[in-house]
């Protein structure tokens, strides 16, 4: 028997007992969906938690001073550390795993505008934390190169400390007070939204930038000198080097600072990534992934169960499909294929649902809030690759008892 | 010029199979010969082993001793899938029960041997409108054996046992299920079969339909107990 002859008799007996063939083809369909669906939402899952994550600073590692540890001096000398400009440049032109070496400093004003005043964090920055940052201004500018050079005195305010400080009214040119000194904002930076980590004790959307020179000029603060770099924060060239990255800063930051290399307490790092490291989201990848694929494999069963009943009841066909002709081979190639067009009928259909299930909800989802289903070829290709292997394999045993039919006990039984 | 091989020549033939714990013997020695032309009625009681010998003579059922050959070709030396060929191309089978597909029309009954032949769709088409026409039911090619009658569900199997133009046609109990006259008209297509040159073996429990055969064969307890002209089956030489 030809194979398009076998293919033309499966759709032919699938189309006759259709009933059966669409509540098989149900769990294949569902089964196809659900690993579609629950692929794509587990890197949806994965993306809304990395973003929410990420929004501090994509590849962003913190480093900031401490006091010299317990272990290395007498608790009474105990050292208070902190990093000047000059360690930044140094780490800047040391370091090979940071594209970007930024330098930060920020304290708590009473920001003030017209009748309003309320606390605010006011951050010293560079022109690169933009980038850095990775946040976009949503109107004016970003702090420039000359405003550091000329210490000028403006402001770039995050979304949430705009609505609460200029409220409906005032944006670019409005000037605001900033411990008692004027500042005019020049920038407005667009909503960050959910973050669920921070460097320091606000998110970016309740901060106000300003030139960290401009920031010198407001003195010393805590006893140091009055240019104190709090942080210097490494921009990673790759995420992956990140333990590198921080054994690096910190074997230059230690001969700098004149302190031990195993000082944990004297110079730290913290970085969104390995936060990220410590969350279980392969483990969800992975939970996901068996549950769409034991869906899937139930689906197969139920074709198993189907398809071995089919073999019962057609015994007597079976029987004569040998007297005329047939060969064992030909009886199991029909039979074969037979479940395997329903599985592949399934696969495709339960493709185009679980695609359209991702559209779907993709179309009402918010990011920060319900995760995107995120759709990638590699996803559909899996779903059909384990689909094929279900169905082949569910396919093959029934196939292979069709085959052993003794004719003469079947068309006897007759 | 030698004189064809006989259809069938049996040397012997024996089946044993097991039922439960134990061993039965179906058929303990039969020797038989079929020429080309014959009609050849194999009669017996019930348990006598003439369905066990109409499947071995169809090549459902291997004999566990004795020689079998057809057309002078031992069936032992045969492989499985030769022995499929053989019985799509080389013999045509009729059921008591007719034993047609239920959801295939009488047509694509009548094809389904050519679909094991490889024919194409076309010629297929052709050979079982033909094969219809030659039993009388080309007006009834589309309908479904749900919507026959038993005579004319009997005349399509024996359309699809003639499709290949078979050497043999093997017929077991083919009015059996059959009311009086829709069973001689059915018989009467056999006969014309051999007529036109078919040979063709027929098991049956009608004493009146043994008598119109050429030659009857009775067989009992396993073993050919006659084997002769209508009307005087005489006993087989050397049979105790």
């Amino acid at each position: 028997m030809r194979l398009r002859e076998a293919v033309r008799e499966a759709l032919r007996t699938l189309r006759v007992s259709w009933l059966r063939t669409v509540l098989t083809l149900f769990g294949i369909v569902w089964g196809t969906a659900s690993v579609i669906f629950l692929l794509a939402w587990g890197i949806g899952v994965r993306d809304m938690i990395e973003g929410a994550y990420l929004r501090v600073g994509r590849n962003l590692v913190q480093v900031f001073a401490g006091q010299v540890g317990e272990d290395f001096t007498p608790a009474a000398d105990r050292r208070t550390l902190w990093f000047t400009l000059d360690d930044v440049d140094v780490v800047r032109q040391r370091s090979r795993y940071a594209s970007l070496v930024l330098p930060e400093s920020h304290f708590f004003r009473e920001v003030s505008y017209r009748q309003t005043a309320t606390t605010l964090n006011v951050r010293g920055v560079t022109p690169e934390h933009v980038s850095l940052r990775g946040v976009r201004v949503a109107a004016g500018r970003p702090i420039r190169g000359d405003d550091l050079s000329h210490r000028r005195r403006v402001a770039v305010l995050g979304a949430e400390a705009r609505r609460r400080l200029l409220g409906a009214h005032g944006g670019i040119g409005s000037i605001i007070r900033i411990g008692g000194q004027s500042f005019t904002v020049v920038g407005l930076l667009d909503d960050v939204g959910m973050q669920l980590w921070q460097d320091g004790p606000t998110r970016l959307d309740e901060q106000v930038w300003i030139p960290l020179t401009t920031l010198f000029l407001f003195g010393p603060r805590y006893g140091r000198d009055a240019e104190v770099v709090d942080n210097i924060l490494l921009g990673l060239r790759d995420r992956r080097l990140r333990h590198e990255a921080e054994r690096e800063v910190r074997a230059i930051l230690a001969e700098r600072l004149r302190v031990s290399l195993t000082d944990e307490e004297a110079i730290r790092t913290a970085s969104p990534l390995a936060s990220l490291e410590k969350l279980p989201l392969d483990q969800i990848d992975d939970l996901l992934f068996t549950l769409g694929v034991t869906t899937l494999a139930i689906g197969g069963v139920g074709i198993l169960t189907m398809m071995l009943d089919a073999v019962q009841e057609r015994r007597q066909e079976i029987g004569v499909r040998l007297a005329v002709g047939a060969r064992r081979r030909d009886v199991l190639i029909q039979f074969f294929l037979e479940t395997f067009v329903i599985a592949g009928a399934g696969g495709l259909l339960g493709a185009a649902l679980g695609l359209a299930g991702c559209a779907a909800l993709a179309a009402v989802a918010h990011g920060d809030l319900i995760p995107v289903p995120v759709v990638r070829w590699e996803i559909v290709a899996v779903a059909l690759s384990v689909m094929s292997a279900v169905g082949f394999l569910s396919g093959l045993f029934p196939a292979w008892r069709a085959s052993r039919v003794d004719p003469s006990v079947t068309l006897r039984a007759e | 010029m030698s004189a064809p091989p006989p259809v069938i020549e049996l040397r012997g033939i024996e089946k044993k199979y097991l039922s439960g714990r134990f061993a039965v013997e179906a058929l303990r020695g039969i020797d038989l010969r079929v020429d080309g032309g014959e009609l050849v009625a194999i009669m017996g009681p019930s348990g006598s082993g003439k369905t066990t010998l109409m499947e071995i003579l169809g090549c459902l059922l291997q004999p566990t001793g004795g020689k079998y050959l057809f057309k002078g070709q031992p069936i032992e030396s045969i492989p499985p899938d030769g022995l499929a060929r053989l019985r799509g191309e080389e013999i045509g089978f009729v059921f008591q029960s007719f034993n047609l597909l239920p959801r295939l029309s009488a047509a694509e009954n009548v094809e389904l041997p050519l679909t094991y032949r490889s024919v194409a769709r076309r010629e297929r088409r052709e050979r079982a409108a033909r094969a219809l026409e030659r039993v009388g039911l080309a007006a009834r090619a589309r309908h479904r054996p749900a919507e026959l009658s038993g005579g004319e569900r009997q005349r399509v199997a024996i359309a699809r046992a003639l499709v290949n133009t078979p050497s043999l046609i093997l017929a077991d109990e083919p009015t059996g299920n059959l009311d009086t006259q829709t069973g001689e008209s059915v018989l009467e297509l056999l006969f014309s079969l051999v007529r036109d040159g078919a040979t063709v073996v027929m098991v049956t429990h009608d004493p009146r339909i043994g008598e119109r055969a050429e030659r009857l064969v009775t067989i009992r307890d396993g073993l050919i107990d006659g084997d002769g002209a209508t009307g005087a089956a005489a006993p087989r030489r050397g049979a105790p």
